[in-house]
């Protein structure tokens, strides 16, 4: 194992324990809760959020081959986020476009890969401390918020590989329950709101297509022989997560937001193995609307 | 709520960090190619059981035998000649190695027979008028014959083409399909063109795909039809195939499917088979490994790897190459010829 995975991995385990014990402590009060229905009421904003990033990029398919193939992750993403009503107002909406696109090749450098898709996530969060994590610089009572919940999400995409041959590409789809924990916290220096925000999510449970270990898209899309296609996914066969970390700093009245995404997307469906490792660093700016 | 949630999230993260799903053992050195290759080879193969009763084929003492021929100090390209001997034991066509100095093959399928086919000649039969239809030469010959010429499926025939073709072609007593020398293509055509000779569904075979890296893994087989083309002509006179060695992949699917249509009459020489559909993985160096991944088998659940046999067997004759003939064309001449009186 590579020491840059190794890095990898213990920071985003130790972000996760952090956010995970951080959940202890926070305990609810009247005060905060009937601070959290007035909130509610007033609070009418709107988060929209667009991010470009550009990253690494690591894909594993054995229906295509039986090695990595690393390379360059672009990836755009739209998030939009808001409060809703639900729970006294605790509750937020997240509604994330997450498009990204690989360039690869394979160890030898001789072959090259294409790889991209697109998922579509709508969650909700309990927030735990009161605050609004939609824009907590407005309005929170404290400097930090945390939030959990779930989130449904579906992904389309595709892995080719510019050999040829009767498995030059594959197909990638799944629908998705996951389960997300958010935290925010907003760093005032010199009177300016550096909000700092941080998301995981993990697959809990859903459906996915994969074509069986030897099985040709021939034979399952002409023939029509399916055979074990769409498969029961749950974190024993699709252990994965998603990380993303970002700064809101201010500029003016802009809000520039910067950040890092990883992802880990792991499969193991009829003996197919899959992994999408993506590391990138992202830029965009946010938009606050107020909804009537 | 919230001790659930934690302990959601505790999970989730210990099953990630704990279910690295990460690629087969890497190893760029000439032995781990070696290795990688038998290992892609033992676990992607589907005629292991079929090879070992033809042919004897033992993978497991093979990689015992060529084991002892690996070393360090060899150049790529002794080790591509080792490695490629050893996927010729199992004398399949799909099989092969592709690095960028050299494509290592097993093509004794036709090269260990006579051709059966002279391309010079077989030209004199098409001239310079004759019509091309999606890759399909065709000519009325003198004898009001159809002579159509299909040297590849690579080609997109669709419906439109073949019937264009036949429509013309509609006056001959009697139609001549020269698959000789193709090499196959996408299956999809094959069964296009097949699909014009017949009336009625035809099962013409099962398919078998490995369902894990066992060598006995496989699905049960699936029937495959051949449905008649619902759009355009469909041919009713007789139909000559004219076969030889060369025939393989997709092509001998195409003579497996024409076999069972009425009308049509199997001529020439056995077909070089070849009824694995082939995939592609690589090596840790980037040679590209191909192989035969999923079984096709005729109607009576039998391999046609090694060929069809035709329903009449020919011979290339030496007098009519000398008189600049094609044997097998002024057979099948006259077999429909002949079939026209008699009808």
């Amino acid at each position: 194992m590579k020491v840059t995975t190794i890095m990898y991995k213990g920071l985003a385990m130790a972000m996760l324990l952090l956010l995970s014990l951080c959940t202890y402590g926070q305990e609810e009060t009247e005060a905060n809760s009937e601070q959290l229905t007035v909130n509610c009421q007033l609070n009418k904003e709107v988060l929209h959020s667009t991010m470009i990033g550009l990253g690494s990029s690591n894909v594993l398919d054995t229906y295509l081959s039986s090695y990595n193939y690393k390379g360059t992750d672009y990836r755009i993403q739209r998030e939009t986020m808001r409060m809703t009503n639900l729970w006294g107002g605790r509750v937020a909406n997240q509604s994330l476009i997450d498009l990204n696109a690989d360039v690869n090749k394979n160890h030898a450098r001789n072959i090259d890969e294409y790889a991209g898709g697109i998922r579509y996530t709508q969650g909700w969060f309990y927030n735990f401390m009161g605050g609004n994590v939609v824009n907590p610089v407005e309005r929170s009572q404290s400097h930090f918020n945390f939030a959990a919940g779930l989130s449904a999400s579906g992904y389309l995409g595709v892995v080719y590989i510019n050999r040829s041959g009767n498995n030059p590409a594959q197909a990638k789809a799944d629908l998705l329950i996951n389960v997300s924990g958010m935290a925010t916290y907003d760093m005032v220096i010199a009177k300016h709101h550096y909000l700092w925000r941080y998301q995981v999510s993990f697959p809990l449970m859903g459906i996915a297509f994969s074509p069986n270990y030897g099985q040709s898209y021939y034979e399952a899309f002409v023939e029509e022989n399916y055979d074990h296609n769409v498969v029961f996914a749950y974190p024993g066969n699709m252990p994965s997560m998603r990380h993303k970390l970002t700064l809101d700093i201010p500029i003016k009245r802009y809000t520039l937001r910067v950040g890092y995404v990883a992802q880990f997307h792991q499969s193991m469906f009829n003996h197919l193995k899959y992994h999408s490792y993506a590391h990138d660093f992202m830029i965009g700016f946010n938009k606050y609307l107020y909804r009537r | 709520m919230k001790s659930v949630l934690r302990l959601l999230i505790l999970s989730c993260s210990f099953l990630v960090f704990h279910s690295c799903v990460k690629e087969d053992f890497y190893d760029n050195t000439k032995q781990g190619n070696y290795e990688a290759l038998w290992r892609i080879m033992n676990e992607h193969y589907c005629f292991f059981d079929y090879k070992k009763q033809e042919l004897g084929v033992d993978w497991d003492e093979i990689h015992a035998r060529y084991s002892y021929k690996i070393n360090e100090k060899m150049t790529n390209a002794q080790l591509f000649e080792v490695l490629c001997n050893m996927l010729a034991e199992l004398k399949d066509g799909h099989v092969n190695l592709s690095a960028p100095f050299d494509f290592g093959r097993n093509w004794s399928f036709y090269e260990d027979y006579p051709e059966n086919y002279n391309d010079s000649i077989a030209k004199l039969y098409l001239g310079h008028n004759y019509h091309i239809a999606s890759g399909l030469k065709y000519i009325i010959l003198a004898d009001n014959i159809g002579y159509v010429r299909c040297e590849t499926f690579e080609e997109g025939i669709g419906d439109g083409n073949v019937s264009v073709m036949l429509h013309s072609l509609a006056s001959c007593n009697g139609l001549i399909i020269d698959v000789r020398g193709n090499g196959g293509g996408q299956l999809t055509k094959a069964h296009k063109l097949a699909s014009h000779f017949t009336n009625e569904r035809l099962l013409v075979g099962y398919i078998s795909h490995k369902t894990g890296k066992g060598r006995n893994d496989f699905s049960s087989p699936k029937a495959e039809y051949l449905d008649p083309a619902s759009d355009g002509i469909r041919w009713q006179k007789p139909v000559v195939v004219l076969t030889n060695r060369a025939v393989y992949s997709a092509a001998n699917d195409f003579v497996k499917c024409m076999k069972l249509c009425p009308n049509v009459t199997i001529m020439g020489d056995r077909t070089g088979g070849g009824s694995g559909m082939p995939f592609n993985n690589e090596l840790p160096n980037g040679w590209t490994v191909r192989y035969s991944a999923v079984i096709y088998y005729d109607q009576d659940m039998q391999h046609t790897e090694f060929g069809i046999e035709p329903d009449i067997q020919l011979s290339f004759s030496g007098a009519d190459i000398a008189q600049k003939k094609d044997t097998y064309i002024e057979k099948a001449r006259a077999f429909l010829n002949e079939k026209r009186w008699t009808k």
